[in-house]
């Protein structure tokens, strides 16, 4: 058939590419003991600044740049919420996705006036991008489970007093890797941006959460979680070629569909990290 | 014996309301094990945790090695080679042997965790020890003895000279403490010293060197093990002074049967058989009292009688009615009240007001409720005024939460609401626990007036005194049976010491 072409499969990578950043981020910090369902917004606060750094410098990379040291501070900022002041974690991340919806719709107005969309602004080859995603999944593969730093990261969400009497700081852990998910899905915006070449409020489309269902169909494993999201990224690149057969209304819902239809069977099986969300406090006295 | 490794001089602990450890010398050699031994809530663990850096002591010393030295956190213990193996084990038990035993202390090749480096390391301490367990196994796998063997490795792994064993065996079988006993010998000769936290006289006698008791948070004599006989540690462990007495007056009972438990078997939480085929009949007029060393099966025998806790066979009957395995709420309805343990666990919603908490279990009755839409707030709030006022709790006010409340007087409220339900039967677990004297003699006559009133009371204590002196009758429980039943007047203190003890009242 024509639609399983070449092209589709290669389509569908750069569509896995954002979910499957998202999922690596989200990964690390689950992995720590910290949810993350701010993914989505940092997302979009990522393709956004690459979408304004862009349009005003002119340089992609500085752009680039510019999107992970955003998606690294909203990182923090959820760290700080639900790690030190100890609110929940889901109210944080819900708390900072309407952050950046709100800051989306400010800024594209101040800067562009409402046009439903940015004007076009310097890209860089969005395929460096895709490179520069399946590397790092490659390595945190390795990272995670083959080196010591790796072995912490695990003590510290499964067991924080273990991780604690073994002289790891799991406030410090949990921060750093919140982080590390935030700059995460600040690079899964700017490539976001850099694929489409400009910038609507509508463009993360749900991404970053369905790179959490890939992180949880994964099995908190970054190489399986590409897997996931490959699929993902496929059905995705599929729904767009079947619209010339049926109506893009419900082509348009597959991807959707076939997360809650995955998700319900790999929910119950996954290895959720024992202290996920749940706060560390030392033993008194 | 040679050097000194550990010396703790009058370390004082205080935790909100209680004094943990109220001043105490302890002292530790190497090529020593020394025994600590005492009832639960003595403060041994609590000692232990501040050598081990968990906890900071209000006040005393510690030597290490000589050295005055403050152990800021258990990081800093385990560099003074100082180890402990906890009653919950800190395993992940998703990760490997080698993985858990690692953490913190990598080998590395390049920037990559040496697992060849380590299993060499696991073998060599494997060998030295006689502590065999496969380095690539799941922890989730291993049974707990296994567990707690890679615990012990792991601590070594670390470098521990010293090392603390927090009552560990009460999780093992039997075979499994042979083994744990052989373990600690080879630590012994290596010339380590072994701290070896117990409540078990036997096995007290037979490992250790040298023996510590504490009660109440004191030290209260270090002997020799050679020498001392299980009779000397009881007595020093139990302890002679009584504080405060009651008399309950000689009362005729009809002869009614209101609680009566046939061959009851349970399991613990774990799923260990913990009560073993139990009978007991409390009757009308009556204060049957259990006496035993905690983790007797106690605990799951009351929460089988209950309702807490599903029996694996047995029948439990109040008055003329078979209750087995039936909800608390509907036992209640037919007589038997339950004053728990943990009084904020199963006794109070420490949030709730004092209002909400006197009504628990009764919110559904007519007199409280329309239907089960509605509550009737003046007959609720008239009925707390009434319990606070006749069993003389002080609250700062009926609306406050019962947080706020101190222990003795939540433990008044939750009697003032479980003796109005005017109860055939009433099952208490240490109820005086945690009361000071004022608290402990209100609650020996509220009972003692029930009992006047005609019902009969199943008394769990831990506290020899106290069941010995309200009980008209007490049974011993031993390893989850009932060894012996003893009638006021006909047991001494020391005989019941022994049968708590050992199983049976022979002298040895």
């Amino acid at each position: 058939m024509e639609i399983l072409s070449l092209n589709l499969f290669i389509a569908a990578l750069r569509l896995a590419t954002p979910i499957a950043l998202v999922a690596l981020g989200e990964t690390y910090s689950e992995r720590a003991g910290v949810i993350n369902v701010g993914v989505e917004g940092m997302a979009l606060a990522g393709a956004l600044t690459t979408a304004v750094v862009a349009y005003f410098t002119g340089s992609p990379t500085l752009a680039l740049i510019a999107a992970i040291g955003v998606g690294a501070f909203l990182g923090a900022l959820h760290a700080v919420w639900s790690v030190y002041l100890r609110a929940d974690h889901v109210v944080s991340g819900a708390a900072i996705n309407l952050l950046a919806l709100g800051f989306a719709l400010f800024l594209t107005r101040v800067i562009w006036g409402w046009r439903g969309a940015s004007p076009s602004a310097p890209t860089m080859d969005a395929w460096i991008l895709v490179g520069v995603g399946l590397f790092l999944i490659g390595i945190s593969q390795i990272y995670i489970f083959r080196t010591p730093w790796g072995l912490r990261l695990r003590v510290v969400g499964e067991h924080p007093r273990a991780a604690d009497t073994a002289g790891i700081n799991v406030h410090r852990t949990r921060l750093a890797y919140t982080v590390l998910n935030g700059a995460l899905c600040g690079l899964a915006g700017a490539f976001l941006f850099n694929n489409l070449g400009r910038f609507t409020e509508g463009m993360v489309g749900g991404r970053g959460f369905i790179g959490i269902a890939a992180m949880v169909v994964g099995n908190y494993r970054p190489l399986p979680a590409l897997l996931a999201a490959y699929l993902f990224g496929f059905v995705d690149a599929l729904q767009m070629r079947l619209q010339d057969y049926i109506p893009s209304q419900f082509s348009l819902m597959l991807p959707y569909i076939l997360t809650v239809i995955v998700l319900a069977g790999f929910l119950g099986r996954a290895k959720v990290p024992k202290a996920l969300g749940k706060p560390y406090i030392k033993e008194q006295g | 014996m040679s050097a000194e490794a550990i010396r703790m001089e009058g370390i004082v602990k205080r935790f909100p309301g209680v004094v943990a450890n109220a001043g105490i010398d302890f002292s530790l050699d190497w090529g020593e094990v020394h025994g600590l031994l005492g009832e639960n809530g003595a403060g041994k663990t609590v000692l232990m945790c501040i050598l081990y850096g968990l906890y900071q002591p209000d006040a005393g010393k510690i030597f290490i090695r000589g050295q005055e030295t403050r152990v800021r956190s258990p990081h800093v213990a385990i560099g003074l080679g100082i180890g402990m193996v906890h009653q919950h084990f800190m395993l992940v038990p998703r990760l490997t042997v080698l993985e858990n035993m690692a953490v913190g202390w990598e080998p590395k090749v390049g920037p990559l965790l040496d697992r060849r480096a380590m299993r060499r390391r696991i073998r060599a301490l494997v060998e030295d020890y006689g502590l065999e367990v496969d380095p690539d196994a799941r922890v989730e796998e291993l049974s707990v003895g296994e567990q707690q063997r890679v615990e012990i490795l792991k601590a070594l792994y670390r470098g521990a000279e010293v090392l603390i064993l927090d009552e560990p065996t009460a999780v093992l079988v039997e075979q499994e403490v042979e083994a744990l006993f052989s373990t600690v010998r080879a630590l012994k000769e290596q010339g380590k010293a072994v701290v070896f936290i117990t409540h078990k006289l036997h096995e007290a006698l037979e490992i250790c060197d040298r023996i510590t008791v504490l009660r109440k948070g004191k030290n209260v004599g270090t002997l020799e093990a050679k020498g001392a006989t299980e009779t000397q540690l009881a007595e020093l462990m139990v302890g002679r002074e009584v504080v405060f007495t009651v008399t309950p007056e000689p009362l005729e009972s009809e002869g009614r049967v209101l609680l009566s438990v046939e061959d009851l078997s349970a399991r613990d939480d774990r799923g260990v058989p913990a009560v073993r085929g139990v009978s007991l009949q409390v009757h009308d007029h009556e204060i049957l009292g259990i006496a035993g060393v905690q983790g007797n099966g106690q605990k799951e025998l009351l929460e089988a009688i209950c309702g807490l806790r599903r029996p694996t066979k047995g029948r439990v009957r109040v008055g003329e009615r078979e209750l087995t395995g039936e909800s608390p709420s509907r036992l209640a309805t037919q007589g038997l009240v339950h004053i728990p343990e943990d009084r904020h666990l199963r006794g109070l919603i420490l949030t709730f007001s004092v209002e909400e908490n006197a009504i628990l279990g009764q919110r559904r009755q007519p007199r409280f409720a329309v239907g089960p839409w509605a509550q009737k707030k003046r007959a609720i709030r008239a009925y707390a005024g009434e319990l606070v006022q006749r069993f003389s709790v002080s609250v700062p006010s009926l609306t406050a939460p019962v947080r706020t409340l101190s222990g003795g007087n939540q433990q008044r409220l939750i009697l003032a609401r479980e003796l109005s339900r005017a109860p055939q039967v009433i099952v208490a677990v240490q109820p005086t626990r945690g009361l000071d004297v004022g608290g402990m003699e209100f609650v020996w006559e509220q009972f003692l007036q029930a009992r006047r009133n005609g019902a009969g009371i199943l008394l769990v204590s831990m506290d020899l005194d106290e069941a010995m002196m309200l009980s008209d009758r007490i049974a011993v429980m031993y390893q989850g049976e009932i060894v012996a039943v003893l009638r006021r007047g006909e047991a001494t203190k020391r005989e019941l010491g022994l049968l708590m003890l050992r199983g049976t009242g022979e002298v040895g």
